[in-house]
């Protein structure tokens, strides 16, 4: 950080924007509405399509793309391809009949899908794994913002973030705030798409549309520069962006929390066609984060202060901001900009915590340990577990292992390697019995963790299973060890078999 | 359609006949140009690279000021995924219109 001290107007707006969030969320309560959840009001494929972008980003999309995209160029766009290309595959192959299956959660799909209580336990671990993992990376947006805004150092920041982010589910949760997830990504775009037009003004490019218009930008750097932002494999070999870019999907297409959007809708059609409208608003975003990493480059450049490699490695995940701040924009831009991050960084936060503790509470502790746990007893340990799960968060955060996208991938792969498998022989695969999944899902969980248990002692293990990436070869093993298993072992119930045929394939009929 | 003694048991490869064997098709269809566009764009870059960076006829060549495949990555996949979804829900709203006993829409 090289503009120490304290951000006064962008830190007002953070604050005015996370409340006005409170105050709208109250407002909509006391009239009744709510468009979340079962029961809500419709609010129409469009409406629908908002709510899934603005369920799905976060500070990786905000922030951490950008960032990769500034410190590795052409071979980040495996991320921005991983992270929309992976809605085809939920689309095409989950969504409709997930609907068709009717159950509520991840564990509970799995439990039900399998007839195994162990099943259920093992997927529930590997959810809030999930949410760990993709929750640490939050923390680490929100550490960095808030080192910026208060000029202090990330420690500090990530700890003062923490305890701002957990208030805030605490008071959203006790004062019943509703949320309203149109507003959140309406937030999210201006607050994103503004300061990147008026970047684009000041440096002149094509403002309008500035996440089309960068191109003379990319050509200005190599010109003028000599640096090769679209150099294609300068930063990977072919494989390592196929392997990231495949595992981001088939992340995508097993993230619990993208999944969970289908459980429950009123009408699969309309929830097909707001998919369409989510992947669209999702790649607004996504079309505009590399604009910002190449204006980075060219304002650091241009300044004569191109940062070592160590330092713009530390600083790639707030470069988003940085950025702006380079380009010389008025701090109430940069104070939205920043609005924006923490927002997509909160709600996140908010979301997996809040099911990461309902899964605790609910399909470990109900289910196995004391199913004649009263709701109560449920709610307290639910909320315990909200303050549990932030803490572990927090002791991960405050020597973060990686990039924010990098932290992020990792969810992914873990999700590739385990849900994504269970949930497509579940649909795809009659046949598939508990043995297979439980098989397969620890498989996917050592797969997942390959590189860093193994790594040391086989070189060639990081290679082909690197961290961020092992969903390539992991999620074909897992499900060739699910379909081997499966064979072995008897079928599963005949119930099962005939729901499958009869109710989620066979609703035509 | 079933035979009643031995009950279908589900498979992709293997799909029921009527309303199943359509929707799979159309599946493989969306996942075939799904991964083409994205795998094998990538795989023909690397083909015609001319040096280990990847420089080659794509990076030379310009659309909208874009190098070429920089546009066709960052910009024009994206939006092929999107058109990929359009296409898929057309062909299933079809596909389930015309297999549907119920005027009612209550398959929806």
């Amino acid at each position: 950080m090289t503009d120490a001290g304290f951000n006064l107007i962008p830190l007002m707006i953070v604050a005015a924007t996370l409340a006005s969030f409170i105050v709208a969320g109250l407002r909509a309560r006391s009239q009744g509405m709510s468009d979340y959840g079962l029961g809500g009001r419709y609010i129409g494929r469009i409406g629908g399509g908002a709510a899934i972008a603005s369920n799905w980003m976060s500070a990786a999309s905000f922030l951490g793309m950008g960032g990769l995209l500034y410190l590795q160029g052409y071979y980040a766009l495996a991320y921005v391809i991983g992270w929309t290309g992976g809605y085809v595959l939920l689309l095409v192959l989950m969504a409709g009949q997930i609907r068709r299956f009717g159950k509520y959660t991840a564990p509970d799909f799995v439990g039900d899908r399998y007839a195994s209580p162990a099943a259920r336990l093992i997927s529930a671990g590997i959810s809030i794994m999930i949410s760990i993992i993709y929750c640490t990376a939050q923390f680490k947006g929100i550490g960095m913002i808030f080192a910026w805004l208060f000029g202090t150092d990330y420690r500090n920041g990530v700890i003062l973030g923490a305890c701002v982010v957990v208030g805030y589910v605490i008071i959203s949760g006790v004062l019943g705030v509703a949320r309203n997830q149109q507003l959140q990504y309406t937030v999210l775009i201006v607050s994103f798409i503004l300061p990147l037009m008026a970047l684009a003004y000041k440096l002149g490019y094509f403002w309008a549309l500035p996440q089309f218009g960068y191109g003379v930008a990319i050509q200005d750097l190599k010109r003028e520069f000599g640096i090769n932002f679209a150099a294609p494999f300068a930063s990977g070999t072919l494989f390592q962006w196929v392997a990231l870019c495949f595992t981001l999907m088939v992340g995508t297409a097993g993230l619990p929390h993208v999944l969970s959007r289908f459980y429950v809708v009123p009408n699969i059609r309309d929830a097909r066609w707001s998919l369409v409208w989510g992947l669209f608003f999702i790649a607004l975003i996504y079309w505009s984060a590399p604009a910002y990493a190449v204006f980075a480059k060219l304002l650091e450049a241009r300044a004569g202060t191109v940062p070592s490699a160590d330092a713009a490695a530390r600083m790639a995940d707030i470069v988003v901001i940085k950025t702006a701040v380079m380009g010389g924009l008025p701090p109430w831009m940069i104070g939205i900009l920043a609005a924006g991050a923490t927002s997509a960084a909160f709600f996140t936060v908010a979301g997996l915590l809040i099911s990461g503790a309902a899964s605790l509470s609910h399909d470990i502790y109900y289910r196995l340990i004391n199913p004649r746990a009263s709701e109560t007893t449920k709610m307290a340990l639910a909320k315990g577990a909200v303050v549990a799960l932030a803490g572990v968060v927090l002791l991960i955060a405050l020597n973060p292992p990686g990039l924010i996208a990098e932290i992020t991938a990792v969810a992914f792969a873990l999700a590739g390697n385990t849900i994504f498998p269970a949930f497509l022989l579940g649909i795809w695969w009659g046949r598939a019995n508990r043995h297979g999944v439980i098989a397969g899902m620890l498989t996917g969980v050592v797969i997942t963790f390959a590189a860093p248990l193994f790594g040391s002692f086989l070189p060639a293990v990081a290679g082909i299973l690197p961290l961020t990436s092992s969903a390539l070869f992991g999620a074909p093993l897992v499900i060739g060890v699910m379909v081997v298993v499966s064979l072995l072992t008897p079928p599963p119930p005949e119930e099962m078999r005939r729901f499958l045929s009869e109710q989620v394939h066979g609703h035509m009929e | 359609m079933r035979d009643e003694r031995e009950p279908y048991n589900v498979n992709i490869f293997r799909p029921k006949k009527g309303y199943m064997t359509g929707e799979v098709a159309i599946i493989f269809a969306v996942l075939l140009g799904w991964a083409m566009a994205n795998f094998g764009f990538q795989g023909v870059l690397r083909l015609l690279a001319e040096s280990p960076d990847g420089e080659g006829i794509f990076t030379r060549l310009t659309f909208l000021a874009f190098p070429w495949h920089f546009w066709f990555t960052g910009q024009f996949l994206p939006l092929w995924f999107i058109i990929l979804c359009v296409l898929f829900n057309i062909y299933i709203d079809r596909h389930t219109e015309k297999h549907s006993h119920r005027r009612d829409r209550t398959h929806d």
